[in-house]
């Protein structure tokens, strides 16, 4: 019998949402709210953008809301209006990119009303969206998450979930990739990238890749591979996992997102952990408008220069 | 299409003898756009240069590739070249395969073939080359000189008298450094007062020099011939130009007895006072930690004494800002301390001679002051521990300096022939006196310097032992100066009166800080870096700042004055200029593409990047992009490798251009 978890509050918590969604649109503390709704199959959720009090009700959140909803509020996607101040529901791991977004000046505080969402988990994206949230139907990032309480938000429901330890599901594969050869670590990533078709979902969707072009999509010159080759694909990879490394925090939207099923946060989190044993740093809620590779200060470890 | 010409340099035999350079010609006249090539002994000569002039005109070439040395060497020879000919300098590229090949390679077979490559590599790399117009930008005028010592003081004069006006700023209270602490200066034994209050009193009455005096450095902006410099003038408490110099409030301060850092700590001083008497400007401070006034609220005497009414306690400090065109650093030297292991550094201290304990171990520049006539001692040798005349003292040179061990491996160049000098005075005042000196080499190379040293020996009897010291102790009013006289083979024991401790040169404490406001490089010591040890030796990297005196290495004071003014030259060629021209090798940002997360802005070292509004024609924001300041650009790069959407490229280094050339192997 695998462990199962608690998602009971998820019924008081999308009242609370509700209740908040109608008081700031009413009010007009807000223009928009980018939030979870009800899907058409079963249990499924689906993003939703509402600017009217009356669509309040509409908002939701249960275990299959696991979109990161930052990514409509950067500039490459432009979904939503420009002017006036967006309320926008966010999750932990939502959270952290929203933060890293107003580093890089993509975002400003104070055109966001946050309203955070006290989150137990969500379920994995090889799982039917009504099934019961368990250890084995959570999605590997939530086995890690140090984030189930959004910091510092306009709004928080007041119901605490539940959060079992669990066993670390990224950790655990880091570790065993570690442990390999570097010829046999090699051979592994050159099977996963061998299957990416570049159709650039994971760009897509993420929220740091809010450029409005590309520098995959030149040609002038060329500096990817556009092509879905090896060389062209591992470069793709390669020049993603290097503009994510200090930015990423984890939401693993690349990986839900991939049709071809490349563990693609993975690759994230090794450069997380690569970026926390070198600089002391991590993505979080705080916002850092000097990330670690773009600042140098002398205490910086040197030790890799042999 | 372009007509590229292609000049491949024989270097003497530099490169032709491990480049079959004709071959190379031959090869590369086959790459699609080459017009002309050819091969020629020395490019970089006049002949040459005129062969390109002339080759440009009747070929009409569109680009040129000269192949020879190193950009570093020759690049601004040729663009000048390419450039009287008619043709925008920066069409001009260098392929390098001297350094690149001929230097580093034996088989000429290999090494022509890789010289083919090169060339061709430059050959693509200079069709992408866009015609760059040069960058002007206008020359403030005004020199800050930082650092009122010898060298600040004579750069000052000499840019000054030039018609330029000069701004010195001296973080004491009176300009004069070091040298006016000195009592006689070698080789010529002249009073160091003498010839250098003349010089102070200049400064302050040149009408184009404006001088701060305890004030520093807070803050530096901007870039050659357009610096912003903020600068702290401290709290003096007596207002300047009220205040006569009349000195009554000096007399009338009830505390007496505070060390004089001027006299080395021998002499008293109250707490109101001029660090000494000829001091300029001739202006007190109030030394606020010793004042009865700031530490109790009561006397206040000073103020009720002074007739002008220049005493008050409510300054505070004040933040001046001043424009210049040019910086000339200046801020000079202090003696390592024997007393303690310096903190942070890896110096090692002197456990074995008593770690500054013995009283009568004294630095050099205590020495000088013992014996200069305006000193605590009024000229006379004494002990500072009992005021006796000591008969038999002994000179240790080499402390701290070439002590690989101890931590400092450089020379501090003035010791051997200051001591020489401190053995003369001392001979000169106490007749029957015995000198004693402990040394390693005696290195006196400079005009009347070996005689000067070989006359201590020979007239001023003192007693030269080739070796170092071991240990110092004290035994009775004795000093036991143990150490070994490695000419002779044996260990010598000495009881001395007093100690004389040659120690390092070093550079001022903070001397890092105040490189980091001006982001120039200073080496492990924290001395300063020149741009060039031979070529370049009184310029900063940094482009419109100088160096002068002991803040980039140790140095005497003929040296000093020499290299301030050829600083002092520096600038006013500088300054001479309403316009500077500069290379247009700067960043430029693709607003298109821009997303304004100014990454690029975060790693700019120059300051150089600021923040551009988008807006449409009704004036409403688009976006906000980055935008790439061409006077204050260094043309790093350091942009170009951040930007995560390409969007900022540098100009004669876009990433078309590397690739070509990537893509041309």
């Amino acid at each position: 019998m695998t462990q199962a978890i608690d998602t009971t509050i998820y019924a008081a918590v999308s009242e609370a949402i509700q209740g908040e969604a109608q008081r700031i649109l009413s009010a007009g503390e807000v223009t928009a709210i980018v939030g979870y709704a009800t899907a058409r199959r079963k249990g499924s959720a689906q993003p939703i953008v509402i600017t009217n009090a009356d669509d309040a009700q509409k908002l939701i959140f249960t275990p299959a809301c696991v979109n990161n909803l930052a990514v409509y509020l950067t500039k490459a996607k432009k979904e939503i209006p420009k002017q006036g101040k967006i309320g926008i529901v966010v999750k932990g791991c939502d959270l952290k990119a929203l933060a890293g977004l107003m580093g890089e000046s993509q975002l400003k505080r104070e055109q966001l009303y946050l309203i955070g969402v006290p989150c137990a988990g969500v379920l994995a994206s090889t799982i039917q969206p009504d099934t019961q949230l368990t250890a084995d139907t959570i999605a590997p990032k939530c086995t890690e998450c140090d984030a189930h309480l959004p910091q510092g938000c306009d709004f928080v429901p007041a119901q605490t979930p539940v959060t079992p330890e669990l066993e670390k599901k990224y950790a655990a594969e880091i570790a065993r990739l570690e442990a390999l050869t570097p010829k046999e670590r090699w051979a592994y990533w050159k099977e996963q990238f061998s299957k990416c078709i570049k159709c650039y979902a994971c760009r897509q969707v993420c929220p740091f890749c809010f450029c409005e072009q590309c520098l995959c999509d030149r040609n002038k010159p060329q500096m990817v591979d556009t092509t879905p080759r090896p060389a062209g694909n591992t470069a793709w990879h390669i020049v993603r996992a290097m503009h994510l490394a200090g930015r990423c925090a984890g939401c693993a939207e690349c990986e839900r997102v991939c049709p071809m099923d490349i563990p693609l946060n993975l690759l994230n989190r090794k450069m997380a952990k690569e970026l926390k044993e070198l600089y002391d740093y991590e993505a979080g809620f705080q916002v850092n408008e000097n990330g670690p590779l773009n600042s140098y200060t002398e205490k910086d470890d040197q030790s890799f220069i042999k | 299409m372009s007509r590229i010409g292609v000049f491949i340099c024989h270097c003497g035999e530099n490169i032709s003898r491990t480049v079959d350079v004709e071959r190379v010609a031959a090869q590369v006249a086959k790459l699609p756009g080459v017009a002309f090539s050819t091969d020629y002994k020395y490019m970089c000569s006049d002949p040459g240069q005129n062969l390109l002039k002339k080759t440009i005109q009747e070929q009409k070439l569109s680009h040129i590739v000269v192949a020879a040395c190193s950009p570093r060497m020759h690049e601004k020879t040729f663009r000048k070249a390419v450039e009287a000919a008619g043709l925008n300098p920066f069409l001009c590229e260098m392929a390098n395969i001297r350094e690149h090949c001929s230097w580093v390679h034996e088989d000429k077979q290999e090494a022509t073939l890789k010289a083919i490559e090169i060339v061709g590599m430059m050959v693509e790399r200079v069709k992408k080359n866009r015609v760059l117009p040069t960058i002007t930008v206008p020359v403030t005028k005004r020199a800050l000189i930082i650092g009122g010592g010898i060298a600040g003081i004579q750069a000052a004069l000499d840019i000054a008298d030039c018609g330029h006006e000069v701004i010195l700023v001296e973080r004491e209270p009176s300009i004069g450094g070091h040298m006016a602490q000195l009592s006689e200066t070698f080789p010529t034994l002249d009073c160091s007062q003498c010839i250098m209050t003349p010089k102070m009193v200049d400064v302050i009455n040149h009408p184009k020099i404006k001088l701060y005096s305890y004030s520093e450095i807070e803050l530096v902006e901007g870039y050659i011939g357009n610096f912003q410099v903020t600068i702290r003038r401290k709290a003096r408490s007596v207002i300047e130009d009220k205040c006569t110099g009349c000195g009554v409030c000096m007399e009338k301060c009830p505390v007496k007895k505070i060390p004089n850092k001027f006299d080395c700590n021998l002499g008293m001083r109250p707490a109101i006072y001029v660090p000494f008497p000829q001091a300029v400007p001739n202006t007190p401070v109030i030394d606020r930690e010793n004042c009865i006034k700031f530490k109790t609220g009561k006397c206040g005497l000073c103020q009720k004494v002074c007739g002008p009414g220049a005493v008050d306690y409510e300054q505070e400090d004040t933040l001046i800002v001043e424009a210049v065109g040019a910086i000339v650093v200046a801020t000079g030297f202090d003696l390592y301390n024997i007393t303690e292991k310096p903190k942070g550094s890896p110096i090692k201290g002197y456990g074995e001679f008593g770690h500054g304990k013995i009283p009568d171990v004294i630095d050099g520049m205590t020495f000088e002051r013992l014996a200069s006539a305006s000193g605590p001692t009024g000229g006379k040798i004494l002990r500072p521990s009992d005021g006796k005349e000591p008969k038999q003292i002994v000179f240790i040179q080499c402390i701290g300096s070439r002590a690989r061990e101890k931590g400092i491996s450089y020379c501090s160049k003035v010791c051997c022939m200051y001591t020489a000098k401190h053995t003369m005075l001392y001979h000169h005042k106490v007749h029957d006196g015995q000198a004693y000196v402990f040394f390693m080499d005696a290195r006196t190379p400079g005009k009347s310097y070996d005689e000067f040293w070989r006359r201590s020996i020979e007239e001023e009897e003192a007693v030269y032992i080739r070796g170092m010291v071991s240990r110092l102790y004290q035994k009775g009013d004795k000093i036991v100066v143990m150490g070994s006289d490695i000419a002779v083979g044996v260990q010598v024991e000495i009881e001395a009166d007093m100690v004389v401790l040659a120690t390092a040169v070093q550079p001022q404490k903070g001397a890092e800080l105040l490189a980091q406001k001006l982001g120039i490089s200073y080496d492990k010591y924290n001395f300063y870096s020149e741009a060039h040890a031979k070529l370049r030796p009184v310029e900063c990297a940094t482009a419109g700042i100088y160096l002068a005196g002991a803040c980039q290495g140790p140095k005497d004071i003929p040296e000093t004055v020499s290299q301030a003014s050829a600083a002092a030259a520096k600038v006013m060629t500088l300054l001479s200029k309403d316009k500077l021209e500069r290379e247009p090798i700067v960043a430029r940002v693709k607003e298109s593409t821009c997303v304004g997360c100014f990454a690029c802005k975060k790693v700019c070292a120059y300051g150089a990047v600021e923040e551009k509004e988008i807006r449409d024609r009704q004036g409403n924001l688009i976006k906000v992009v980055a935008y790439v300041n061409p006077g204050v650009c260094g043309g790093c790069g350091t942009c170009q490798a951040t930007c995560p959407s390409k969007s900022v490229e540098l100009d004669g280094y876009t990433d078309e251009q590397i690739v070509a050339m990537i893509e041309a192997l």
